[in-house]
C-alpha cells in the first residue's frame, strides 16, 4: 500500500497480537467478584506510566470520583486521550499526573498553555471523533482504522495517522493507528458486581474504550444484582469480562450530571473551570481532594446531603434512564 | 432582497433592540432548510440557531449532536455547558448513540449540513481551533478541533459562525484544525482523503454573509443593513470577492428575540455576551459598541 503522507508525532505503539496475549492472559471469564474502593481500584490498576482513557468528562457522566482518586494517590507520566474534555486534563495536568496528551478536545487555560510552552507535556493532535475511532479500531483487535476525515489537516501532520492509497478504490484514504490503552475508567449509571455495566442515555465511547483496554475500572451510581443485568440483557452497555473493577461510586461523576440520577453542580462547575483558567490547579485539589480520604468523606464534610439531595431532586427527567 | 440567499422570509414587527449576537442567530436560523439535518457543535449559536428554526421557519429540520443524540425535542433551556449527554439536550430524541454513531452517520453522508462556530476561519474555509500563533514554538494553545474536524469534513455543507474581525478573518489560519478548502485548488479536499462534493457553503458573522465562488474564494454577499461594505472588508485580512450585488439582511424579528431570550436562552449565557447593541427606530439602524 503506498504511503501519500504521514504525521510525524509520537503514537502508543500499535499491537494487536501484544493486546490479544494481554486479554488471553489476564482478563476474567469465570463469574468474579469485582468490587472494591476506589482507593483500592486506583492502585492496583492506573500505573505511573500507563496510556489512560476516562469516558465522557468532569462534567458530563464522567468518572469524576475516579480521576479526584488518580490525582489523590499522585499518579505520575500517564499519557491522556483528551478527547471531548472540558477540565479534565487541566486538573490532571495541573496536579502533575500526565506528560503527554492526544488531543481530541480540551478546556484550554494556563495550566495547560503553560505545561505545553515549558515542555513539561508533550500534545499530539486529533480530533474527538479520530479518537474514539482509534478506540473503536483497538476495541475490534485492529491495527489501523480507515477513516474520511481529518485528512489536510494540520492536525494530521502533527499525528499518527497515515494517508494511503486504498488498494480498493484506489483513492486516497487516511489510516489512524488504533488505540489499546493500558486503562480505562468509566462511570456508569449501574453495574453488578461482576462488572456488567450500564450506561443509561448517550455516551461518548464507553464501549469502545472499555473493549480496547487493557485494564477497565467501572464506577456505578448503583450496584444491582446480576438477576436485574439477567432481566434486561439488551441494557448492558459492558460485559464483565472486560472489567477488572467495580467500585460503587455514589455521585461518582459530582460536579457533573449523571443524567436520569442527578443534575451538575453549577457553581463547583463555574469554580473547577476558573481553577484552569486561573493555573489554580493546586488549590482546587486542596480543597477537593487532598483533604479527604476518599469522595465520601468529602461530599459529608464538605459538601453535605441536603446539597446532593437538591442536586438528586433538580434531575426531573427519569425516561429512558430508569429501567 | 433581489439575489436569493436561500434566506426564510421573517415576518412580523422588527425589533428595536438588539446585540450583534442576537442578529448573526437569527440569519443562521433562516438559513435553516427544512426537511434537511443538521449535525450541530455543542452549544452556543450553532444550537440556539437550530433550534430557532425549528420553532419558527423550518419544524421538520432535524439535528444531532456529537454524542450521538439524533432528532431529539430538548427540555430547554439547558443548564450551563451542559448541551451534551444531559437529559434535558437528549430529551424525546429519537434515538440515542455516542460519538462514533455522529461519525459513523455523517461519513456515510448522512448529514446534510454542518454548523459550527469559529475561532479563526480563512478566505478558503479552514478553521483554527488549535493554537494562534507559531504552533508549537510561539502560540498560544487553544481547545483543539473537537468535534468540528469531522462536522467539517463529512457533512456535504458546512456553515460557519464567526466574528467579524480582523484578527478572526484572516488570509490563512496559523493551524488548520478543520477543514475548509485547504489550500483552495480543485480536488484539494479529494487529494486529501475526504469525501468528494463537501466542503464550507456559508460563513456569518454578525455583519455579513459570504458564500463560495465555484472556484471555492470567499465572496461577500449580505451585509447586515447598520454596516458598509467598506466596512466590513476593513475587518478582513484578506479581501474577499465582493458579489456585483451584495443584498441587504432583515434585522431580527420581535418574535425571534422573543424566543431567544426566554426560551433559548434566558440566562443570557450566549446571546449577551459582549458585542455591540443596535436599535432600529422602523427606518434607521444605529450600532453602539458594547
Amino acid at each position: 500500500m503506498r504511503v501519500l503522507a504521514e504525521g510525524t508525532s509520537a503514537y502508543l505503539k500499535v499491537d494487536p497480537d501484544g493486546f490479544r496475549a494481554h486479554v488471553r492472559d489476564h482478563k476474567q471469564r469465570a463469574l468474579t467478584p469485582k468490587l472494591m474502593s476506589a482507593r483500592e481500584a486506583v492502585a492496583r490498576f492506573v500505573a505511573d506510566g500507563d496510556y489512560f482513557v476516562y469516558d465522557c468528562n468532569y462534567f458530563q457522566r464522567g468518572p469524576s470520583t475516579l480521576l479526584r482518586e488518580v490525582i489523590r494517590q499522585q499518579k505520575k507520566d500517564l499519557w491522556v486521550c483528551g478527547k471531548f474534555t472540558y477540565v479534565d486534563v487541566g486538573l490532571l495536568v495541573g496536579a502533575g499526573c500526565v506528560s503527554q496528551v492526544d488531543c481530541g478536545f480540551f478546556w484550554p487555560g494556563a495550566t495547560i498553555d503553560k505545561a505545553i510552552a515549558d515542555g513539561r507535556v508533550k500534545a499530539y493532535e486529533y480530533s474527538n471523533i479520530v479518537m474514539t475511532l482509534r478506540l473503536q479500531a483497538g476495541a475490534m483487535g485492529l491495527p489501523f482504522l480507515p477513516v474520511r476525515s481529518f485528512g489536510g489537516t494540520d492536525g494530521f501532520e502533527h499525528s499518527g495517522a497515515k494517508l494511503v492509497e486504498d488498494p480498493f478504490t484506489r483513492q486516497p484514504i487516511t489510516l489512524v493507528p488504533a488505540l489499546n490503552p493500558d486503562v480505562a475508567i468509566i462511570h456508569v449509571q449501574q453495574a453488578d458486581r461482576y462488572g456488567n455495566a450500564r450506561v443509561f442515555g448517550t455516551g461518548i465511547a464507553h464501549q469502545e474504550s472499555a473493549m480496547a483496554s487493557k485494564k477497565v475500572i467501572i464506577s456505578a451510581e448503583e450496584i444491582v444484582d446480576t438477576e436485574e443485568i439477567r432481566r434486561d440483557p439488551g441494557r448492558t452497555s459492558i460485559p464483565y469480562y472486560a472489567v477488572d473493577a467495580v467500585v460503587h461510586a455514589p455521585f461518582g461523576a459530582w460536579p457533573g450530571n449523571c443524567a436520569g440520577y442527578y443534575g451538575s453542580d453549577t457553581m463547583v462547575v463555574v469554580e473547577t473551570f476558573a481553577a484552569i483558567a486561573r493555573d489554580a490547579v493546586g488549590e482546587y485539589v486542596a480543597k477537593y481532594v487532598t483533604p479527604f480520604a476518599d469522595d465520601a468523606e468529602m461530599f459529608d464534610k464538605l459538601i453535605g446531603q441536603d446539597r446532593l439531595d437538591k442536586l438528586r431532586a433538580a434531575e426531573t427527567i427519569t425516561e429512558g434512564y430508569r429501567a | 432582497m433581489s439575489i436569493d440567499l436561500g434566506l426564510k422570509q421573517a415576518a412580523g414587527t422588527r425589533a428595536g433592540s438588539f446585540n450583534e449576537r442576537e442578529m448573526q442567530i437569527c440569519t443562521v436560523a433562516r438559513l435553516v432548510e427544512d426537511g434537511k439535518t443538521y449535525w450541530v457543535a455543542g452549544g452556543g449559536g450553532p444550537m440556539y440557531a437550530v433550534l430557532l428554526a425549528i420553532k419558527l421557519y423550518a419544524p421538520n429540520a432535524q439535528y444531532i449532536t456529537e454524542d450521538g443524540v439524533i432528532a431529539p425535542e430538548p427540555m430547554l433551556p439547558f443548564e450551563p455547558v451542559m448541551t451534551m449527554v444531559s437529559s434535558r439536550a437528549g430529551y424525546r430524541a429519537l434515538a440515542w448513540g455516542t460519538m462514533n454513531t455522529a461519525g459513523n452517520h455523517a461519513q456515510l453522508g448522512l448529514m446534510d449540513y454542518g454548523l459550527l462556530n469559529t475561532l479563526q476561519v480563512d478566505q478558503h474555509g479552514n478553521i483554527n481551533s488549535t493554537a494562534i500563533g507559531t504552533y508549537g514554538e510561539r502560540s498560544r494553545r487553544f481547545g483543539g478541533p473537537g468535534g468540528a474536524d469531522s462536522i467539517a469534513a463529512l457533512c456535504w455543507r458546512t456553515v460557519l459562525m464567526t466574528d467579524q474581525e480582523k484578527r478572526k478573518f484572516v488570509e490563512r489560519v496559523d493551524f488548520i484544525s478543520s477543514p475548509g478548502f485547504l489550500d483552495g485548488s480543485q480536488g484539494a479536499r479529494e487529494r486529501a482523503g475526504l469525501p468528494p462534493d463537501t466542503g464550507p457553503y456559508r460563513v456569518v458573522t454578525p455583519w455579513a454573509m459570504y458564500d463560495y465562488t465555484p472556484d471555492r474564494k470567499l465572496r461577500l454577499v449580505a451585509r447586515s443593513p447598520w454596516v458598509t461594505v467598506d466596512q466590513i472588508l476593513e475587518q478582513c485580512e484578506y479581501p474577499p470577492v465582493v458579489a456585483g450585488e451584495v443584498g441587504l439582511l432583515d434585522g431580527p424579528t420581535e418574535e425571534e428575540l422573543h424566543i431567544l431570550r426566554t426560551e433559548l436562552d434566558p440566562r443570557g449565557q450566549n446571546t449577551a455576551e459582549r458585542s455591540a447593541w443596535v436599535v432600529f427606530d422602523g427606518e434607521t439602524y444605529t450600532r453602539t459598541e458594547g
